[in-house]
């Protein structure tokens, strides 16, 4: 990568972040909203052994793990683009960086929030329902790919619906679609994890899960790209 | 009789020719015996209709990208974009929109022969069947997919983000039809096939029947498509009609602008 790719890319990726740190609204959204709902399913699940063999429980526990960090997801990472056609700041953007900067540089920035929010809900479900990892490396493989997966397709949803009416709701309503397929593949990794799914079906997910991400960054930036002028 | 009249006619003809081969296929798919091994025999004929409808659906699925991918090429400017290129464009949003509202029409067809299949044979309208699963969530995306085109007023931009979300899609479509369903522990808790024609399992009258009914819903689908191509075009052309062709293939002269008086003179 030449240092000017590397440069556009950084500042990109630093106006979010002093952006997001100037108003830290994403961060307690989705930090508040993954401890609520990590809080309510903990009572729902209150004096339930989730490690017995057979009670199904631990398949439930790797569905709930992900449907939070979807939701979360959903409602924190278009806003990086929701945000440039509100605020009046996308045309300036489009005559500082290039197109495959700024996708780059958000969804760098998106990476690290659904990373931080994914290791919240992780400690906080694990501490709270008291949830045994068996297989520790295939929980953490699912939950790197799948939080890089779902901020590289919410992110470019952000992109096509930023310039759309009712956009902040048709962003949640296009991205679940796509998503579902890795959500999928994430609880097969973390059932296994969890000791309840064969270990090789869990190490089959977790790569599918990372070969999801590749592509989906690979292909992101083209496509913003040809949207990025319209 | 000119040359355009006799076209007419030959059209007419195959037309009639269809609709009667439609109906002859229809009759035949009753004479052939019931198939064995089914809760219901009689009723596992609903196959011979519901086998096609994923086969195109995933067929128009492709197209459509193909064709929304095509439409975007354009927009990333590798070439000079004059007003032909912006017309050409236009017209592959048109060709992509049909394909993925044909595509629609035969998900929904799959979901409901699909369902009464399952209701018949295995007592249940819905069972979270992976089969049934991937292509409920096939027809989500192409429900976000005009979601998304109703989200925007102005054309450029519905047919670019829309072409784009169809490509975003195009890999999440292809593990949900190709892979999900033939995962190993996913594949031994269906009840549904994934392989009959690759194992043979569809042999003799039933082979002959299912290979007609593919044969003439494909040409169901061109001929609609095409209609919908058409109709798409003639609603580009409306929309500026100085460029509306003559019965002679001529651009019209430009439309002349009469005034006209507002107040009844009598």
């Amino acid at each position: 990568m030449s240092s000017g790719w590397k440069a556009e890319i950084l500042a990109v990726y630093r106006k979010e972040l002093q952006t997001e740190l100037r108003s830290k609204s994403g961060l307690v959204t989705a930090g508040l909203f993954s401890f609520v709902t990590v809080v309510t399913i903990s009572l729902v699940l209150f004096n339930k052994n989730v490690n017995a063999p057979g009670s199904g429980l631990q398949d439930i526990s790797a569905g709930l793990v992900w449907v939070v960090i979807l939701f979360a997801s959903i409602l924190n990472l278009p806003r990086t683009f929701l945000l440039e056609e509100e605020q009046g700041t996308a045309d300036l953007l489009r005559l500082f960086a290039r197109p495959h900067a700024v996708y780059w540089g958000k969804v760098l920035f998106n990476i690290l929030q659904v990373l931080g929010t994914a290791t919240l809900v992780s400690v906080l479900f694990l501490g709270f329902t008291g949830t045994r990892v068996s297989v520790p490396w295939i929980y953490v493989v699912s939950l790197i790919g799948g939080s890089c997966s779902m901020a590289g397709a919410v992110t470019l949803c952000g992109a096509i619906v930023a310039q759309a009416a009712n956009r902040a709701a048709l962003a949640g309503a296009i991205a679940v679609p796509l998503l579902l397929p890795l959500v999928q593949l994430g609880v097969t990794g973390m059932r296994a994890a969890f000791g309840s799914g064969l270990v090789g079906g869990g190490q089959a997910a977790a790569v599918g899960l990372v070969a999801y991400a590749a592509i989906m960054l690979a292909i992101g930036p083209w496509i913003y790209a040809a949207i990025w002028k319209t | 009789m000119d040359l355009r009249g006799h076209l007419e006619n030959l059209n007419n003809a195959l037309r009639a020719l269809f609709a009667l081969l439609m109906g002859v296929v229809t009759v035949w798919s009753f004479q052939v015996p019931d198939a064995v091994g089914f809760q219901r025999p009689e009723l596992a004929r609903i196959f011979f209709w519901h086998f096609p409808c994923p086969l195109l659906l995933t067929g128009l699925l492709f197209v459509g990208s193909y064709f929304s991918f095509r439409h975007l090429v354009r927009v990333q400017g590798f070439r000079v974009e004059s007003e032909t290129d912006n017309r050409e464009r236009q017209l592959w949003d048109i060709r992509a929109v049909a394909a993925l509202e044909l595509g629609f029409v035969f998900c929904v067809l799959t979901m409901i022969t699909g369902i009464l299949f399952s209701l018949v044979q295995w007592g249940v309208w819905w069972q979270w069947d992976p089969r049934q699963t991937s292509f409920l969530l096939a027809m989500l995306v192409y429900g976000a997919y005009f979601a998304l085109r109703t989200a925007f007023t102005d054309p450029e931009k519905r047919a670019a983000n829309s072409a784009a979300y169809m490509l975003a899609a195009v890999l999440p479509l292809i593990f949900l039809i190709f892979v999900y369903p033939r995962l190993p522990q996913v594949e031994q808790a269906s009840f549904h096939p994934t392989q009959s024609i690759m194992k043979g399992q569809i042999k003799g009258a039933y082979a002959q029947v299912v290979s007609a009914v593919i044969i003439l819903t494909t040409i169901l689908s061109v001929w609609l498509y095409r209609l919908r191509v058409r109709a798409g075009t003639l609603e580009l052309l409306a929309e500026d009609y100085g460029q509306l062709e003559t019965h002679g293939g001529h651009p019209a002269p430009t439309g002349v602008v009469r005034p006209v008086s507002l107040s009844d003179p009598h």
